[in-house]
């Protein structure tokens, strides 16, 4: 108690209440609320369909909380997803194995984000600046690659399946999104390597001054994105069984950073969570798709998502 | 003659919670006059320049100015009658120009809220020709050297016909020559009738600067005189305390003897740095607690930091237990058994938005881990352990850290380190912002460490803290050790004389 009276600069609990659980609560309330106005939002199969659109971003969301937390960023994941679905289409149009296609495309996303995590971790370059200069070398890349045309995929079922098969009545994808985020949830509560990250975020200096290797975690954390963009890449491929250049198109990045800042992580660093991550994708994916069923015109769609994003952004300030 | 003086305190007052940081005190300075302002860390002078600069507010008290009483605790109102304040840190724009610095937040304007260029540029010029600085208005701040920001830092004060100048620790940033640049402007301005506070550690420069010092210690102002009184010794006395200097003991127990034998568990030969440190020859014995002491600025933590491999040195060897090693990181410092207790706990201790527990654990994570997993149980035992065995109040292993008193945060980064059972514990001012029973806890804490056969190294200022746990003395003078000794063998009194050494 007096602990609390000598630091006041603590806010009031009900502000701190409010703010920890604002993204469920407008989770609940908009689902209630669309599933009123609209029974079939509620469905089994709209569910699932949400979940099938909200994997990709998912799977990049989930890695970028651990880049965000660092108080890096990651720009170039849309140009890389890009890059890895051509990879691997390109490589199975030349007659290679799927396993050998799949190992070339989360290869190439790999190598650029541990590039883009030297400069950053080693070379004490600032993330915006770096990853938003690879954004456009690794677009260029792709265009170099696979010039502005689609390539198409032709009797890969194996590679099908990845985007479009389903196991137990779910789309695989949301199966790779849902394992994807269950392993970063299980890494950020339950090893080393997750509180490494907490530890950095919270004051990197204090990490080092611990003995933890804080720019090899910082540079790792980076590999692990492009890997995430990269798989995100490969699905996406694989859902429209086709590969370009062109994909992962300008603003793809700015979905995922919203998702995580919903997800209550701060965009300066510090403390974050890819549980909370997971759900705020859930609830942008829920939003589009309502707004979609509800015949919300595009223009409106847009502003809705922005000023939702503006409020619950607003809602988790009051945390501090 | 009694003239009003520009600047007066009179029984300023301040207490956070039940703590007494400043006792009632009254302060003044003339026109025309520059006051040294001396005492070691926590004495209270920080406090009474925030008051004067109206940085805060007293909790108690009045501040004249020109003999009219002020609104308290606005930095503005201050600002506005005449009364500046230049940090030790810069308070400039490090990309805007010289010009923009000098008048940011008030500029001149014509009608319509236009800014008055040409208006701004000649009352700079005047300013300068008027001080005789020499300063290109049109260069960025940052592309000046640090003692040409002091300069705009000054020139930014005088700009508001500041009458009161206080510099708080002006000279920190800067080398010798510019040292003596930055006191010529001070002597110019005196003879303009300013009136300058002046603090500093370095006290060569109080008597080459200043006409008159007060000294404070313990939250009041233990004396108040010409500079040409006061010697050296009698100033470092009075700054470290009359009863500490005349009783040698300090009046606190005496630790027991240590035997040593042996090879020292740490020694470092002829270990330099720089411009920072030069040929230090220290050792540690396991079993005894070995404190580096004197006065702020003498570059102890500076050698703490290399040796924990947090920063290089550039000569000499450093030997643990016999073998020549270099650390080139903290964590191979921490790979060899050597615990290090950062002196600023908030940014280099202890991670302040994780708990207890997390902190506990952070330097020997491979304890409480396999395969790179944590083992919550063990996270949740060796908290336990330490919060019981350091009385971490409250007992609570998910408790943010930040939500601790100072006291209670020292304990946990001290028991963060004593989990690595280290073989050497180093200690940078282990107990500044302790609470007094916290403090004795430390202390027992450290003894039975050194019982246990740790070598412990403990950087302190407070020679009462040196006194009680100290079994050999270092004594660092700028960059150098000018003594070492056995603490039985010492007094205070001798110590104190040793802080002002001046090393061959």
């Amino acid at each position: 108690m007096s602990a609390m009276a000598m630091h006041g600069a603590r806010p009031p609990v009900w502000r701190r209440r409010v703010a920890a659980s604002a993204l469920p609560l407008a989770a609940v309330v908009a689902v209630a609320l669309f599933g009123w106005i609209q029974p079939a939002f509620l469905g089994a199969e709209n569910l699932v369909g949400i979940l099938r659109q909200v994997a990709i971003v998912g799977i990049m969301a989930s890695a970028m909380t651990f880049v965000i937390m660092t108080g890096g960023i990651d720009l170039s994941i849309g140009p890389v997803l890009a890059l890895s679905g051509l990879v691997a289409v390109l490589s199975l149009d030349a007659g290679f194995g799927l396993f050998f296609a799949l190992a070339l495309a989360l290869s190439v996303g790999l190598v650029i984000g541990l590039f883009n995590g030297g400069l950053i971790a080693l070379g004490g370059l600032p993330p915006i600046i770096v990853t938003l200069a690879m954004l456009s070398i690794v677009r260029g890349s792709a265009l170099l690659l696979g010039g502005p045309d689609l390539h198409a995929v032709r009797g890969q079922p194996a590679f099908s399946f990845l985007g479009t098969g389903s196991i137990a009545g779910l789309p695989f994808s949301v199966w790779l999104f849902g394992a994807v985020a269950a392993a970063l949830v299980f890494v950020q509560r339950s090893t080393v390597l997750g509180l490494r990250v907490t530890a950095i975020g919270d004051n990197e200096r204090v990490a080092w001054l611990s003995g933890h290797r804080t720019r090899l975690t910082t540079l790792s954390l980076y590999g692990l994105s492009g890997v995430c963009a990269a798989l995100a890449g490969v699905i996406q491929a694989s859902q429209v069984h086709t590969g370009s250049a062109t994909y992962g198109e300008f603003g793809t990045e700015l979905d995922v950073i919203a998702a995580v800042v919903l997800g209550g992580t701060q965009l300066s660093g510090g403390r974050g969570s890819v549980a909370r991550t997971v759900l705020g994708v859930l609830f942008l994916g829920a939003l589009n798709n309502a707004m979609n069923i509800l015949n919300v015109p595009i223009d409106l769609q847009l502003i809705a998502k922005g000023a939702i994003i503006a409020l619950a952004l607003g809602l988790g300030q009051l945390r501090s | 003659m009694h003239t009003t003086p520009p600047i007066r305190a009179r029984a300023v007052t301040k207490t956070y919670g039940t703590q007494t940081v400043l006792q009632p005190t009254d302060f003044a300075v003339a026109a025309g006059e520059v006051r040294a302002l001396v005492g070691s860390n926590g004495a209270g002078k920080s406090t009474l320049m925030k008051i004067l600069a109206g940085a805060i507010a007293p909790t108690a008290g009045q501040v004249e100015i020109g003999g009219e009483a002020t609104p308290l605790g606005k930095p503005t109102e201050m600002l506005r009658r005449g009364v500046a304040c230049i940090y030790q840190h810069s308070n400039l724009v490090p990309e805007m120009s010289v010009l923009d610095n000098l008048y940011l937040g008030r500029v001149p304007t014509r009608r319509l809220g236009l800014v008055d260029r040409r208006r701004l540029r000649d009352d700079a010029r005047a300013l300068l020709a008027r001080h005789r600085i020499e300063l290109d208005l049109d260069l960025p701040v940052a592309a000046l050297s640090t003692v040409k920001q002091k300069e705009v830092e000054i020139l930014k004060a005088l700009a508001l016909d500041a009458r009161v100048l206080l510099m708080d620790e002006p000279t920190g940033w800067l080398s010798v020559g510019d040292v003596a640049r930055l006191h010529a402007t001070i002597r110019h301005l005196r003879k303009q009738g300013v009136a300058i506070v002046y603090t500093s550690h370095m006290l060569d420069e109080v008597f080459a600067l200043c006409d008159t010092v007060t000294v404070m210690r313990d939250g009041r102002v233990v004396a108040n005189a010409p500079i040409n009184t006061m010697d050296r010794p009698r100033l470092v006395q009075l700054m470290v305390g009359d009863a500490l200097a005349r009783d040698g003991r300090g009046g606190a127990e005496r630790p027991e003897a240590t035997a040593r034998t042996g090879p020292p568990r740490l020694r470092c030969t002829a270990l330099s740095r720089r411009g920072l440190f030069h040929d230090i020859d220290l050792e540690v014995h396991a079993g005894e607690i070995v404190c580096v002491t004197g006065l702020v600025g003498a570059k102890r933590t500076e050698l703490m930091r290399s040796i924990f491999g947090a920063d290089r040195f550039d000569a000499g060897t450093l030997e643990l237990d016999g073998c020549s090693v270099v650390f080139r990181s903290p964590r191979e410092a921490i790979a060899h058994g050597i615990g290090f207790v950062a002196e600023d706990r908030h940014r280099e201790g202890l991670l302040l938005n994780l708990s207890v527990a997390e902190n506990l654990v952070l330097a020997t994570l491979d304890r409480c881990s396999r395969g790179g997993l944590l083992i919550a149980s063990r996270v949740r035992s060796t908290a336990q352990r330490w919060i019981a065995a350091l009385n971490v109040q409250p007992p609570a292993p998910s408790r943010l850290v930040r939500l601790l008193s100072g006291g209670n945060q020292q304990k946990v980064l001290l028991g963060k380190w004593l989990e690595l059972q280290p073989r050497v514990l180093i200690l940078d001012e282990p107990t500044v912002g302790v609470d007094v029973a916290a403090k004795a806890e430390i202390y027992d804490t450290l003894r039975a460490q050194r019982a246990q056969g740790a070598a412990i190294l403990v950087v302190s200022s407070d020679l009462e803290e040196v006194m009680a746990i100290a079994d050999r003395i270092v004594v660092m003078a700028e960059g150098r050790i000018v003594r070492s000794c056995d603490a039985r063998q010492t007094s205070i009194a001798q110590l104190v004389r040793d802080f002002g050494a001046v090393p061959a």
